[in-house]
């Protein structure tokens, strides 16, 4: 199973490569802090879209898992799991199967 | 080669896309609840039921591992339940929702997470002329499919940014076991409304189908086209 590591660097992998796509200079040096969704955030709905399917698509070439990050959950929480690059951390790790 | 997704091909209208598409020189990929029916070098079938979410999610991420993208979907899986709204228990509106509704709407989110990068891509959705003709008798039937159109324009402008487009064709009655059931008085009643009053063919289908597939078809999206004349 990857540790929190891995998973950071596959995350700010992929906002690197989405902020190139869509032209995004905030998130072209992405951090751990980054905000990405909502509050402060550089990426729009589309963009969005993208990165949590990008996110789950490396997920399961990178390390084999199949994760879905837009559940209920995702949907229903009081902090958005998008709001940033270590909440969308939190939120992978949270759902990577035991 | 470009991968085509055809729902509920084991038979009827879905068995003969999927051959035809097959014959144009596309990889096409089928479900149904069902075995097989398809035999061909380009064709792989997938066993499972549209609105079993880990199901469909299980055959995109197998596609993306094979195959990368997805070009275009069919979501011609459904079923229908003729019967007055009286005598129509909850667990057959139940099964008509998630076959007809869910379904197509699993499909369309899933596939189009394989066609994001494509800049092409085509989904064309199915529902009936049983829903601008209000029928008796097919009130559940109807229903899902109205909202089958919903979907369809709503996700036409979700998804134009990935210049997915997302259309839906209505056929008038074609000769398939979905229709089996309905008594002959019927049915010639439902053709008599039609401004051509034949049986519909599956190449009236295949048609509209190319029609909406076409690179030229790029600023059409959101529409429902139906057959025979019905408006
Ligand atoms: N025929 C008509 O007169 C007519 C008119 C207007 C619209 N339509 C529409 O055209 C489409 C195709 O109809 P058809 O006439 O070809 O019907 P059909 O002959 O009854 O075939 C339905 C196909 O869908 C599959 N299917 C059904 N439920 C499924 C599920 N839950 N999961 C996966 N696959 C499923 C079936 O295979 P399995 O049983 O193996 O699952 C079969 O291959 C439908 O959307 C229908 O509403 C048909």
């Amino acid at each position: 199973m990857p540790d929190r590591h891995a998973i950071e660097a596959l995350i700010l992998d992929a906002v690197r490569l989405l902020a190139e796509d869509f032209e995004l200079n905030a998130l072209k040096s992405p951090t751990t802090h980054s905000p990405l969704y909502g509050e402060g955030g550089a990426l729009d709905s589309m963009a969005l879209v993208n990165l949590i399917a990008d996110v789950e698509d490396a997920l399961t070439e990178k390390f084999g898992v199949s994760v879905t990050l837009a559940d209920e959950k995702a949907m229903s929480a009081r902090h958005s799991p998008y709001r940033s690059v270590a909440a969308l951390v939190d939120a992978v790790i949270e759902r990577m199967p035991s | 080669m470009k991968t085509i997704v055809i729902t509920g091909t084991r038979k009827g209208i879905g068995q003969a896309l999927a051959q035809h598409y097959l014959g144009e020189g596309w990889r096409v990929a089928g479900c149904s609840r069902g075995e097989a029916s398809i035999k061909h070098v380009n064709y792989r079938h997938f066993e499972l039921d549209v609105s079993d979410e880990n199901a469909v999610v299980a055959m995109a991420r197998t596609l993306h591992s094979d195959y990368g993208q997805v070009e275009a979907l069919l979501n011609n899986a459904g079923i229908a339940s003729m019967n007055h709204a009286l005598l129509t228990p909850a667990s057959t509106v139940n099964r008509i929702l998630q076959t007809n509704v869910l379904g197509t709407f699993l499909f369309c989110r899933e596939m189009a997470k394989l066609m994001r990068r494509t800049k092409t891509g085509r989904i064309v959705n199915f529902t009936t002329v049983a829903h601008p003709l209000n029928l008796e008798g097919e009130a559940i039937y109807a229903a899902s499919k109205a909202a089958v159109e919903s979907l369809t324009r709503i996700l036409a402008r979700e998804l134009a940014e990935l210049r997915i487009t997302v259309n839906a064709i209505g056929p008038t009655p074609i000769e398939t076991d979905l229709i089996r059931g309905v008594p002959q008085a019927k049915m010639d009643a439902l053709i008599a409304r039609q401004a051509i009053q034949r049986l519909g063919e599956v190449r009236d289908v295949i048609n509209a189908v190319d029609f909406y597939l076409r690179e030229e078809s790029n600023f059409i999206t959101g529409q429902v086209l139906y057959l025979g004349g019905v408006c």
